[in-house]
């Protein structure tokens, strides 16, 4: 066989030349498919992901959401090493999955208030928003696609660590009996992450959407969460004003009804509101906060 | 046959707009705007403030009009905004983009915005970003990026999906005489090599002149005129110029010797525009210049330039 020399090479003689393509580069035009509004909300939701977990971003950008969320695991990932290793009947000193949330209230309304605002504040303030509403997007689709992005990132410290839990337990033998309770367990827990993730994601959109400042919007609602909580208690406890007025503790709200869904006695459910009226105030809280959103944004004038 | 399909095979004139009138609550913008955009690259010729941007975003169907009717790809923009918006592409005025996002990420983001399947998506925002010239600094946030390369950045994003029409406002903004002459070229060959409609916005006559087959003039809040660059232009067919290979001094007293004779004349520097309905004045213009023994580098009709146009229209 004649020796290959760049004289000699040929397409056949080239080893793997077979699998050897040219592409044609450049810009031409494109007749290909379209995938329409659901595509174009796929890809701000994965934008909006991307961009408030710092992907993509120095490094900076990722410290405090990647902190956050793995904050919210420790405690999941203590319990069910703890079940694993000590010899001992441990749903006695373990918590339940309603009183999961105790351990983790901090991180859940810290990830709300340093999400929403670096979604929807940062696109008006960069102009992001004027490009997002000359594309297919409406301002409907587009607060949807940003609404999604947040409650994603809130089911992450809202529904990770309860179900790493019940997946954890169930394989230590430690979890519901049988495959119903089991499925009752997970629908419970399913509710309970969505009725946090759904009332914190709109309650911190509504801030966003009032200031353009990221800071303010972030300090805002870190401060009216456990702030509601305070002032209410105070009101009922110290000044015995109507219980009704616990409704208005965002801190206390849906992790009221989260033990009503998980039919939990003592805690957080030994209150003497009756669940219909803790149901009827969490829709009361989310809608008024998605009103308050599609407002603002209704009449917002958009820089070209 | 899907909407895309209806919109691009829809009639030649890409955007109509006739009696067009929008306000914002007491304060009137657009009082009778008529024009129609025929393919090509057309200029939306006015001063600042004059409602250009307001009047992109109606195209767009982001604002709904107060009166009169607006069709775009044979479309009302208010009710098919999301179809009309999938084959427009949009580059705004503003210069702030996201600064710590890569270049070819937010061209990919917006080629996916507009219907792009993911892959297809990432290939053609790293061609769009080559043909903007920009294919070495793909990879820089854009916060980096110099006023010059946002505004490129900006022209790959509005093309990435390959748009029906482009819309284009102020986009030589900010750039120095050989960026905006570099960026007029590129908008050019986007147009002519790869069939792009483009709807320029600007304020500077000279650049829309120089590139665009049609032109919208507005101002107070009306159409002052619309229709082919050649057609307006053509429309103050009534003259010769004659260009004088002569010191201005020189050149200056013509105007004096072609009033003389009745002909209205204007002279600037070398330059002499000699009004007259008939072809008699070459003969009377080429005379005139052989008496004052000057010499005659070109002669030819008088063309209206579209700042006479503009001057005219706005009385």
């Amino acid at each position: 066989m004649e020796p290959l020399t760049p004289q000699t090479a040929t397409a056949a003689t080239l080893p793997g030349v077979d699998e050897a393509r040219i592409y044609d580069r450049g810009y031409r035009r494109y007749d290909g498919d379209r995938t329409g509004i659901a595509g174009a909300q796929r890809s701000l939701v994965r934008h909006s992901l991307r961009h408030a977990l710092g992907l993509g971003r120095a490094t900076r950008y990722k410290v405090i959401p990647v902190l956050v969320v793995l904050m919210a695991y420790v405690p999941a990932t203590v319990f069910v090493g703890a079940a694993a290793l000590i010899p001992i009947n441990t749903e006695d000193f373990l918590p339940n999955y309603a009183e999961y949330y105790g351990f983790v209230a901090a991180t859940i309304y810290l990830l709300a208030g340093f999400v929403s605002p670096e979604l929807l504040c940062s696109d008006r303030r960069t102009g992001l928003l004027g490009v997002y509403l000359a594309a297919p997007l409406t301002r409907p689709t587009y607060l949807i696609g940003k609404a999604i992005a947040v409650l994603l990132l809130l089911l992450l410290v809202t529904l990770g660590p309860p179900l790493l839990m019940l997946i954890a337990f169930s394989l230590q033998n430690m979890g519901p009996d049988g495959f119903v309770e089991w499925i009752e367990v997970f629908g419970q827990i399913i509710v309970s992450s969505l009725v946090l993730g759904v009332m914190y994601t709109a309650l911190s959109l509504a801030v966003a959407a009032t200031t353009d400042r990221i800071t303010v919007a972030t300090a805002t609602t870190m401060a009216l969460i456990p702030g509601s909580g305070i002032i209410t208690d105070i009101m009922t406890t110290e000044a015995g004003i109507d219980p009704n007025v616990r409704l208005a503790n965002l801190l206390f709200l849906p992790r009221a009804l989260i033990f009503r869904i998980h039919d939990v006695s003592g805690g957080w459910s030994s209150v003497e509101n009756p669940t219909w009226t803790l149901w009827l105030a969490w829709a009361a809280w989310t809608l008024g906060s998605i009103a308050w959103v599609w407002y603002r944004y209704r009449r917002l004038l958009v820089r070209r | 046959m899907t909407g895309q399909e209806r919109l691009v095979t829809g009639p030649s004139t890409l955007v109509a707009a006739s009696g067009v009138q929008k306000s914002y609550g007491d304060v009137p913008v657009l009082q009778q705007v008529d024009f129609e955009i025929a393919p090509g690259i057309t200029g939306l010729l006015g001063s600042n403030g004059t409602g250009k941007t307001t009047l992109l975003g109606m195209i767009l169907g982001l604002h709904p009009i107060d009166g009169g009717t607006l069709l775009v790809y044979g479309q009302d923009p208010w009710h098919a905004g999301t179809e009309v918006r999938m084959l427009t592409g949009y580059a705004p005025e503003h210069h702030t983009l996201p600064p710590e996002l890569r270049a070819d990420e937010f061209v990919r983001h917006v080629a996916e915005l507009h219907g792009l399947p993911g892959e297809e998506a990432t290939t053609r925002a790293s061609d769009a970003l080559w043909l903007v010239g920009l294919g070495e600094e793909r990879f820089r946030p854009m916060g980096t990026m110099s006023t010059g390369q946002r505004q490129r950045v900006k022209l790959a994003q509005a093309i990435v999906h390959d748009p029906h029409l482009i819309l284009l406002d102020e986009p030589t903004d900010g750039l120095d005489p050989v960026q905006r002459d570099s960026m007029l070229d590129l908008i050019k060959h986007i147009s002519t090599d790869f069939g792009i409609n483009v709807l320029l916005s600007s304020h500077l006559l000279d650049e829309v002149e120089r590139i665009c087959d049609g032109v919208v003039i507005i101002g107070e809040g009306r159409t002052l005129a619309s229709g082919s660059l050649d057609e307006l232009r053509g429309s103050g067919d009534t003259g010769v110029t004659i260009e004088l290979d002569a010191a201005p001094e020189a050149v200056a007293s013509l105007g004096d010797t072609f009033a003389r004779l009745g002909y209205s004349a204007q002279v600037s520097g070398r330059r002499v525009m000699v009004e007259g309905d008939d072809d008699s004045v070459f003969d009377i213009a080429r005379d005139v210049c052989a008496e004052a023994d000057l010499g005659i580098l070109r002669l030819g009709r008088r063309r209206l330039s579209l700042e006479d146009v503009f001057l005219e229209r706005l009385g």
